[in-house]
């Protein structure tokens, strides 16, 4: 779930117009530096606390919160023509895909109820199903070089992952969410949901998935922004 | 009390002291920032911190504070946790017997005072480990979800770790009062310099 919108975000300053630019009693050219010195520090921690393999225990569809989880967009949604949707799996691999909605649905389901925790510090159980990112990754036959994940969202969105996370088993591309088909605002046909990270990591709408060996000067639409890229939970 | 000497405080004491004041300091501005983008009362619709008592400028900006604060925070007490116990600090300098027992039957009310104000600086420290671990339950849910199963559910564990900012407050207020009631400015100054 991609972060708040333009207008969330001025709406969450409002207490003071100039809140978000002059922010308080610290300013954040600041943060800046702290986040410079500091997050590299913390992207270690982060690091040597996933566990890649290790699923992340799940709950029961009892616990399913479908009222907590809130739509965040950093723009539109977009409108995707289902019959004409491609996955495209490109970078460095032996075997570029281009994946229709049907070739996804014949790949083995996974389903998993795990909890999404948002930056901005709100949490909701959900069930996720959809194909193992793994999964396709392994279709697409990476070069032994790849290190990093790009994913690229029809409404422009973008993100990238480190690949140990992409091949954690509950990292899922998701075509169903608590029970039904993906809703549109929630990122039908096809979007990221995994237990091991931030809302924001989990683009939605993905119609690109580029495989590379050296992360490029953009990391991701909050990240190039300020945000922790790591952002691991 | 009129004391004649300047009381002596251990440097090791006063530089925890002066540490985790400041790191406080940040934990607590820094988390008012985080606060503000989902209010754990009342979500979107919950009333923000007003910008002056928040750090950061905006969530991310926040959230950098927080993470620079909480490793130093965290790593300033654990030390001090050894040192008290490698020091033996912890049989005469914290809260015992005998200020149970000036509580409940002293006759003295500066003695009362001085237990008083053993038991407001011994009580905040299991306070703070809560806080601390409140706090990791929320940053890395994934890797330790017992601590959220600890605190129930994930409004509880956002209430405890923001239960620390009016409790880190209340006790600021009180061991301030205490401190001048059991020594005066004197006490105070020997703590900061």
């Amino acid at each position: 779930m991609q972060n708040f919108s333009r207008r969330d975000f001025l709406k969450i300053a409002g207490v003071s117009s100039s809140g978000l630019i002059l922010g308080g009693c610290g300013v954040p050219i600041f943060a800046d530096v702290v986040g410079a010195v500091t997050e590299p520090m913390n992207q270690k921690l982060e690091e040597l606390l996933l566990k890649p393999d290790t699923p992340v225990p799940e709950f029961a569809a009892s616990q399913i919160e479908p009222g907590k989880l809130i739509v965040n967009t950093f723009g539109f949604t977009p409108v995707i023509d289902p019959a004409k949707f491609r996955l495209i799996i490109d970078g460095e691999v032996n075997q570029p895909l281009s994946l229709s909605l049907n070739e996804i649905y014949k790949l083995p389901l996974t389903s998993m109820i795990i909890r999404h925790v948002c930056v901005e510090g709100w949490a909701a159980i959900v069930q996720w199903g959809g194909v193992r990112l793994r999964d396709l990754i392994q279709l697409a036959q990476p070069k032994p070089e790849v290190q990093y994940v790009y994913f690229q969202s029809a409404d422009r969105y973008s993100e990238s992952w480190d690949l140990r996370s992409c091949l954690h088993p509950q990292t899922l591309m998701a075509y169903q969410m608590n029970g039904e088909p993906l809703p549109v605002q929630n990122g039908a046909p096809l979007r990221l949901a995994s237990p091991i990270k931030l809302g924001y990591k989990q683009s939605k709408w993905v119609t690109r998935i580029t495989l590379v060996s050296k992360l490029g000067r953009s990391r991701g639409y909050w990240e190039d922004q300020g945000y922790e890229w790591f952002a691991g939970l | 009390m009129e004391l004649k000497v300047l009381p002596k405080q251990a440097i090791l004491a006063k530089t925890f002291h002066w540490i985790n004041v400041v790191s406080l300091f940040v934990m607590l501005t820094s988390g008012l920032q985080i606060y503000n983008a989902n209010p754990v009362f009342g979500g979107r619709a919950g009333i923000p911190i007003p910008p002056i008592f928040t750090l950061g400028g905006w969530l991310a900006g926040g959230r950098d504070w927080h993470f620079a604060g909480m490793g130093i925070f965290s790593l300033n007490l654990l030390w001090y946790g050894i040192y008290v116990i490698v020091s033996r600090r912890w049989k005469h300098r914290f809260v015992g017997g005998n200020d149970i027992k000036a509580l409940q039957t002293g006759k003295n009310p500066k003695r009362k005072y001085y237990a008083w104000h053993r038991v407001a600086y011994t009580a905040i420290v299991p306070i703070l480990l809560l806080a601390i671990l409140s706090g990791i339950g929320m940053y890395k849910p994934a890797q330790f979800p017992w601590i959220v199963d600890l605190f129930g559910d994930w409004q509880a564990l956002r209430i405890v770790h923001f239960s620390s900012v009016p409790t880190v407050i209340g006790f600021a207020i009180v061991h301030s009062f205490l401190a001048l009631k059991v020594g005066g400015s004197r006490l105070i100054d020997s703590m900061f310099w």
